[in-house]
């Protein structure tokens, strides 16, 4: 299988290689003539002489064909070297003047052969085209025109492709914020489970009964409240730890409730992560994996501890339970929506840079761990 | 922080490598440069710088006129030319000449002696058959044979027998010409590079110009022959049969073809060339050699004119055109426009050899508001608005515009000029005659002072002055049976007649400027750019020294 070079992809008007081979091409005819031409001169012929040839007759105009290409990658070179406007202007006047200096000086070379004038008087003769008004800034203006164009075109397609680009980050906003009301509709789903609900309404009702008052009006508060910050999250694609921290707080309380005194709750938090900004209910799934698949599955398992901490550039989360280990087939990771939806969340929001990993704890337990780029700063829309 | 981003090295050098290169050039060194040294082949070659697609054709006139008189007054010789000091005709291809008693019939006694290249005789036949070719040619240049009788009807047309043109050779040596009316200039009309003699095998050569393979088949009759020619300029060799072989000093001339004239100066500082004429006025630069070069000045015989049509209102009355002719800055605009070129004009003739221009005219503007003044229109007033005819190609001349403002800031005279082309105008002019003043030029084709002021001999329907005074006809019609010192005199009395009556203000005169090389000597003054080069010669530049006139 041959490679392709990028150069090749391109379509063939904008491949430089037809147009470059193309002035060759023209070039070599353009001087075989002109040599042809001059030839009788060249070879001294006694009748032939200088100023009926066309190297002296042709308008000197005809020096354009051999200066674009030079012209076209001194642009190109200058357009990359900074984009700091007067540096820029700087050049491609200095190219200007150049280029206008080269024109002058090829009508001088071609007056001084065909008045056989000595090539010591070329500065003398230079200058006396300016008197006589010789000297055409006709090529500068051509040039700068050029320039213009080419940045015109320039700019032209880096706004087309700024559009595009643009056109590409509205449909993966989208997607993403597909993705988190799908994330904030889990969890009031998983809130307003009927095993969960059941449970909690139970407890609730048992509190009534030993006329614990008081703590079954805060456990209808904390319900309350988690079914309505479930709802408030569907409008903010990133919040800070400490805010996730409280809503999965609230979801402790419940649950705590649920298992009586057998769940223990622990949190490794470095105070530093607390302001660090992670996607809008990250942490939820992996909760609710941890009391689903090993809380809940081994009546010996009783620690539920999330950590944060900071490595650098990166922030860790993980969520660790002392439950049953993963089943043989690791089908968890594959087949929970919840844990596949926050898998494409990270990876929409931070590509490579983040990951979700889930693995046995030995010699008990599970532990989910997601690795993500640690930022405190909002990011600009 | 965004690091500054850098140039490849190659791209500075694409762009450094040119631009040093063309910094070298322009600021090389641009004063003192060597001189090439003359060609040993060239010791004695004088080498003259031309523009002009140069015809060795006698019959065919290129402008501008300098090189190419030049050029054809060498390869020939008509029968006359003109003293250098006085203008006055003298011998060249004819020994004598004789008037007859009416002044009408004009004998012309050819050398003996005289030469074509090859070596055969130049015979009054010659002379014919080249003034024949002349007039059968469908040029403007045939005019310089009207004075002839019948030559004007026979090149129209309207005559077809030659032998009724007043122009036969009685024998080889024996030139009759016959005048349609008196004309005592004619004999100085003769050396008109267009009236040489042509001889019989020129018709083929000039017609496949076959001189550009074989010069040598290019038969002349002057100081010098064609031994070369080609694209860049003609090389020309003293004539071994020659007459006067024994005067002509150089050994040859070389005309040189350059681009434009303005590099022509470049090339005589060079040592390429010696002679540039003219020399653009343009022209002040420091040349970039220590070459000893001079400046050699001439008038050309011709005046630039305001023409007055008397026969509008109050132009008919002489002290307005007087005051009109008085109140002209022209020392102040002819410096201020065209420094050196142009040179106010105080009367109709400029100096000319043998003859120095009068002071007839001069500036003087109380005496012109006083004149205004006694004609009836005090400081303008009631003055109409005068109408001034020009040329398209008067659009761009700054000089119409300055004498009108003269005329407005002195004398509080408006002026309405109005462009027409050139064919249009004379037209206009001719049949409506809805013009006041007229800006035009008047040039002399004979180095002759009674040819400029024939133009107040001409008919009141072509004049455009409408002004005809029977004394100054009288006095034209007397100088032309009159010759030397005696013709000037009557000439001067009817100048001063036509500058006292001013239907005509003479504005400027043009000059010419010649740039010759330290080494060439024997350079004159000819109004008409007809200079003989068989009177020059060179010296070394060794001998050469910067004089009071030499220019660096």
């Amino acid at each position: 299988m041959s490679q392709v070079s990028g150069n090749d992809r391109l379509p063939l008007w904008r491949n430089w290689r037809p147009w470059f081979s193309l002035w060759l091409a023209g070039s070599a005819i353009l001087l075989a003539l002109l040599l042809w031409d001059a030839w009788p001169w060249l070879r001294g012929t006694p009748q032939a002489t200088f100023r009926h040839t066309k190297l002296n007759q042709w308008p000197i105009e005809g020096l354009w064909w051999l200066l674009a290409p030079v012209a076209l990658w001194l642009q190109k070179n200058l357009t990359m070297v900074d984009r700091r406007w007067p540096w820029t202007v700087a050049l491609h006047g200095l190219m200007a003047v150049t280029i206008t200096g080269i024109f002058t000086l090829l009508a001088a070379l071609r007056m001084a052969v065909a008045n056989h004038l000595p090539m010591s008087f070329l500065p003398a003769l230079v200058n006396d085209l300016r008197w006589m008004g010789g000297w055409s800034y006709t090529p500068a203006l051509i040039y700068l025109l050029l320039v213009f164009a080419l940045y015109a075109l320039s700019f032209y397609q880096e706004w087309r492709a700024g559009q595009r680009l643009t056109n590409e980050l509205k449909v993966a906003n989208a997607q993403l914020e597909t993705r988190l009301v799908r994330a904030s509709l889990d969890a009031l789903k998983m809130q307003l489970h009927p095993h969960f609900l059941f449970n909690t309404l139970n407890s609730i009702t048992g509190l009534i009964r030993k006329e614990r008052t008081r703590e079954a009006e805060d456990v209808v508060a904390g319900l309350g409240e988690l079914l309505r910050r479930s709802l408030e999250h569907r409008q903010e694609a990133m919040e800070t730890l400490e805010e996730g921290l409280v809503f999965l707080r609230r979801y402790f309380d419940i649950e705590c409730l649920r298992f009586q005194d057998r769940l223990k709750v622990e949190c490794d938090i470095e105070p530093k992560c607390l302001r660090a900004l992670v996607p809008s209910l990250m942490l939820q799934p992996l909760v609710e994996n941890a009391m689903k698949h090993g809380i809940s599955k081994d009546p010996a398992a009783r620690l539920l501890r999330i950590g944060a901490m900071r490595d650098g550039s990166r922030l860790l989360l993980s969520v660790y339970n002392d439950g049953p280990p993963l089943p043989k087939d690791d089908l968890t990771l594959n087949q929970g929506i919840g844990l596949q939806n926050t898998i494409i969340r990270l990876r929409m929001l931070y590509g490579d840079e983040a990951r979700l990993q889930l693995r046995d704890q030995p010699p008990h337990g599970v532990r989910a761990e997601i690795i993500l780029p640690f930022s405190t700063n909002f990011p600009t829309s | 922080m965004t690091p500054t981003p850098r140039a490849h090295w190659w791209t500075s050098l694409a762009l450094l490598l040119p631009g040093g290169l063309l910094a070298l050039v322009f600021f090389g060194p641009q004063e003192g440069l060597p001189v090439v040294p003359r060609p040993p082949a060239d010791a004695n070659v004088l080498r003259i710088a031309h523009v002009q697609y140069l015809l060795p054709d006698p019959h065919r006139q290129t402008a501008p006129v300098s090189a190419h008189n030049h050029f054809i007054l060498s390869l020939w010789e008509p029968l006359v030319e003109c003293d250098p000091a006085t203008g006055r005709p003298q011998p060249a291809a004819a020994a004598s000449w004789a008037w007859s008693e009416d002044r009408k019939v004009l004998t012309m006694k050819l050398r003996p002696d005289a030469r074509w290249s090859n070596g055969d005789p130049v015979t009054a036949h010659d002379f014919v058959r080249g003034w024949l070719q002349l007039l059968q040619g469908d040029l403007e240049d045939a005019q310089v044979l009207f004075p002839l009788k019948n030559a004007e009807a026979y090149h129209r047309g309207e005559l077809k027998d030659f032998r009724a043109v007043g122009m036969r050779a009685i024998d080889d040596f024996t030139l009759r010409l016959e005048l349609s009316q008196i004309r005592s200039a004619f004999v100085a009309e003769l050396a008109d590079p267009l009236l040489s003699p042509f001889h019989p095998s020129n018709a083929k050569v000039m017609a496949d110009k076959s001189y550009f393979r074989d010069p040598g088949a290019l038969i002349t009759n002057g100081p010098f022959r064609l031994a070369d020619a080609s694209q860049d300029g003609f090389s020309l060799q003293a004539c071994g049969f020659y007459h006067d072989r024994a005067d002509v000093r150089l050994a040859g001339v070389r005309f040189v073809r350059v681009g434009n004239l303005s590099i022509a100066p470049l090339l005589l500082a060079a040592g390429v060339v010696d002679i540039v004429s003219p020399m653009p006025y343009e022209e002040s630069r420091t040349l970039p050699t220590n070459r000893p070069v001079k400046l050699a000045h001439e008038l050309i015989l011709g005046v630039s004119t305001i023409d007055i049509n008397v026969t509008r209102g109050p132009l008919s009355d002489v002290r307005v055109r007087q005051a009109l002719a008085l109140a002209l800055h022209r020392q102040e605009n002819t410096a201020k426009f065209s420094p050196g070129r142009m040179v106010p004009a105080w009367s109709w003739i400029p100096s000319m050899p043998g003859r120095r221009g009068l002071k007839l005219l001069k500036e003087d503007a109380d005496e012109a508001r006083r004149l205004l003044a006694a004609a009836g229109f005090p400081g303008g007033k009631g003055f109409p608005v005068l109408t001034m005819s020009l040329p398209m190609w008067a659009e761009m001349d700054p000089y119409p515009a300055a004498w009108t403002e003269d005329w407005f800031r002195e004398l509080g005279v408006r002026t309405h000029m109005t462009y027409e082309q050139p064919a249009l105008q004379r037209k206009l002019m001719k049949d409506q005659e809805d013009y006041d003043v007229a800006y035009g030029a008047v040039m002399a084709t004979v180095p002759d002072a009674g040819d400029l002021l024939s133009a107040f001999l001409w008919p009141v329907q072509v004049s455009k002055t409408k002004w005809v005074n029977p004394d100054v006809v009288s006095l034209l019609n007397r100088a032309n049976s009159q010759t030397g010192n005696e013709r000037l005199a009557t000439l001067e009395q009817a100048e001063r007649l036509i500058m006292a009556a001013v239907p005509t203000v003479p504005v400027m005169f043009t000059r010419r400027q010649n740039l010759l090389a330290g080494e060439v000597q024997g350079w004159y003054e000819d109004p008409l750019a007809r200079q003989s080069l068989k009177r020059l010669w060179l010296v070394s530049a060794e001998q050469t020294a910067p004089g009071p006139e030499s220019r660096q």
